[in-house]
């Protein structure tokens, strides 16, 4: 069979990059800008990810894991003393201020527990041993405080909240949904640095249960015992974590309109060249109609330079994207791209590029075949 | 037996709300095996009846029968596609295709395709003598040789009827009797019914017979 849509469509290759690069263009805008959402979400519940913890007992209402509430640090007994739970501890989230060298300052996000080798945390340990963090003043920071923070080696000495500390070890991807780095500290030394908020305080329960335990029923009975706390699965914590940027700060609009104007953007231009292309054929395919063709066939034609614009600029603009992965991982922004992601674009840049060549197939509708008698 | 009858044709359009006729009670018909040549002054309702014999546009009142099949407006494209070939003036050829695919992609439009398609488009290119610039594109090829591939373009499918509109009239003076020689030979060798529209005086050297038109109606 010949191909006469594809002849058609490389006949004139100037046109056709123009339709490919406006497809390109859209699909990475769209693959980056939700890649990168989806990574800032990531870093949003990253820690509750990785905490070897089921259970997540927090104050009550509390909306994400950075924005911890305080209660007392004594409930912690009354979960330890439930059948079905292999350990809980408390653990502190709280936003610090540490005095540079420089004399600035900055803000970081410190993580206080007993045991950190215990909950599996921090996960990504560069250098140093988090079991050394409940011999005092230490503390772990991550990789990602440099940009902040300028460079840091083991041996030096940060103020955090006017405490001085020593560092002794170094993360990686241990960074807030506000990018501000984490630092690891021991539980105690966290509540020093806050003296008046978290003496015999604590912002948060974990909860490892026993193989087999039943989540719903020990959960029915933390909430029995501690009825002004909230009792979360890691998944639901998660989840709350995550959503809490998206719905509440504007970021979720954001991310929606600019998938939007990068779709559009596609759809204009696949729409244009495409109609230009067709009033251009225009005597072509009344030349298809002429010689016993029918609208279906050049409804097919159509059709077809749609669904190859639309593979081409998908591949070029897949390619770009990740492309542009190492470059956004300079600055600090983590690019996510999922399968899903990738196939969800791929639809979308098909039904976009079949949408907008639909605009064509009205103006065939109308097409009368005796116009390639007229001239 | 007539391969295309035309019974008492009559087409009007409508300038504002004043009806003008255009033709005007036209009947004739096309044996296999000849060439017609039909003539008339600008303006007289040549390429309105091309129109509706070609199955591009309905008449007003009247019938066409093709190969016993009546031209109702629904199967006008299914009539297009099995019994009639178009030659047209400006040649209309794809740019994008070469010589051998514009003709093979008329036979699958007639639902012929594979390497049968492509055997066909050769042989036809061979009937117009123009298998040596099979792989040549129109922007490549000279007026007349433009000319042929259109008229092999019209043959494919067996269509029974060739119906052209002045194809000499975008070539010069010797291409264009080489060309109309290639009308006389395929409606004789191939058995043909062709209907040329032409001013050109050197259709008569070929036509079995001209039918003249003026202010459409059949002055024979």
């Amino acid at each position: 069979m010949v191909d006469l849509a594809t002849k058609i469509l490389l006949d004139d290759k100037t046109r056709f990059l123009t339709t490919v690069s406006g497809v390109a263009f859209a699909v990475m805008l769209v693959i980056v800008q939700v890649g990168i959402f989806l990574g800032m979400l990531e870093s949003a519940s990253i820690t509750i990810d990785r905490m070897d913890a089921d259970l997540w007992v927090c104050a009550k209402n509390t909306p994400n894991i950075d924005f911890a509430n305080t209660f007392p640090e004594l409930y912690v007994h009354r979960v330890r003393s439930i059948p079905g739970v292999l350990q809980a501890d408390n653990l502190i989230v709280w936003f610090v201020t540490v005095a540079l060298p420089n004399g600035a300052k900055e803000a970081a996000i410190v993580y206080g527990l007993e045991d950190f080798p215990r909950w599996r945390f921090p996960w990504d340990v560069v250098s140093g041993d988090p079991a050394d963090l409940r011999r005092g003043r230490y503390v772990f920071v991550d990789d990602s405080a440099e940009r902040r923070f300028g460079t840091f080696e083991e041996g030096e000495y940060r103020e955090f909240l006017g405490l001085r500390l020593k560092i002794i070890g170094r993360t990686r991807q241990a960074r807030s949904f506000t990018t501000n780095p984490i630092a690891f500290l021991d539980y105690r030394v966290a509540q020093a640095l806050a003296p008046l908020d978290l003496r015999r305080r604590t912002t948060y329960i974990i909860v490892k249960l026993e193989p087999g335990a039943d989540v719903e029923a020990i959960r029915a009975e933390i909430r029995r015992r501690l009825p002004y706390n909230d009792v979360r699965t890691k998944q639901e914590w998660a989840d709350r974590s995550r959503g809490y940027w998206v719905e509440n700060t504007g970021l979720g609009l954001s991310m929606f309109v600019t998938v939007f104007l990068g779709c559009l953007v596609g759809v204009v231009v696949v729409a244009q060249t495409s109609y230009t292309a067709t009033i251009e054929h225009f005597k072509e395919f009344a030349t298809v109609k002429a010689i016993g063709g029918c609208n279906a066939d050049i409804y097919r034609i159509i059709a077809r330079q749609a669904t190859i614009s639309a593979l081409v600029g998908f591949s070029i603009g897949a390619a770009m994207a990740h492309a542009v992965r190492p470059l956004l991982a300079g600055l600090d922004l983590k690019l996510i791209i999922h399968p899903t992601l990738v196939g969800n674009v791929f639809v979308g840049a098909v039904a976009l590029c079949l949408g907008a060549s639909l605009i064509s197939f009205r103006k065939i509708a109308g097409l009368d075949p005796a116009v390639v008698f007229r001239s | 037996m007539a391969v295309l009858e035309a019974f008492r044709l009559t087409k009007s359009f409508f300038d504002g709300k004043e009806e003008v006729p255009v033709l005007k009670e036209i009947s004739l018909h096309l044996e296999r095996g000849e060439v017609v040549g039909l003539e008339g002054p600008s303006g007289s309702g040549k390429t309105t009846l091309l129109f509706i014999l070609g199955c591009l546009l309905s008449p007003t009142s009247g019938r066409v029968v093709i190969e016993g099949r009546e031209a109702d407006p629904n199967r006008l494209p299914e009539l297009r596609r099995t019994s009639i070939g178009l030659v047209f003036q400006h040649f209309h050829l794809f740019s994008a295709l070469t010589a051998l695919e514009n003709v093979e992609y008329a036979m699958n439009i007639k639902g012929m395709g594979g390497a049968a398609a492509r055997r066909e488009a050769e042989r036809i290119l061979e009937v117009v003598e123009m298998s040596d610039r099979r792989g040549a594109r129109p922007r490549d090829l000279s007026g007349g040789q433009k000319q042929r591939v259109a008229i092999a373009r019209a043959l494919v499918g067996h269509a029974a009827i060739i119906l052209a509109d002045e194809p000499t009239a975008s070539i010069d003076a010797r291409l264009a009797g080489q060309i109309l020689e290639l009308f006389g030979r395929l409606a004789r060798d191939e058995n043909r019914a062709v209907l040329i529209v032409s001013h050109d005086p050197k259709v008569r050297g070929v036509a079995d017979r001209i039918i003249r038109m003026q202010d459409g109606q059949l002055l024979d």
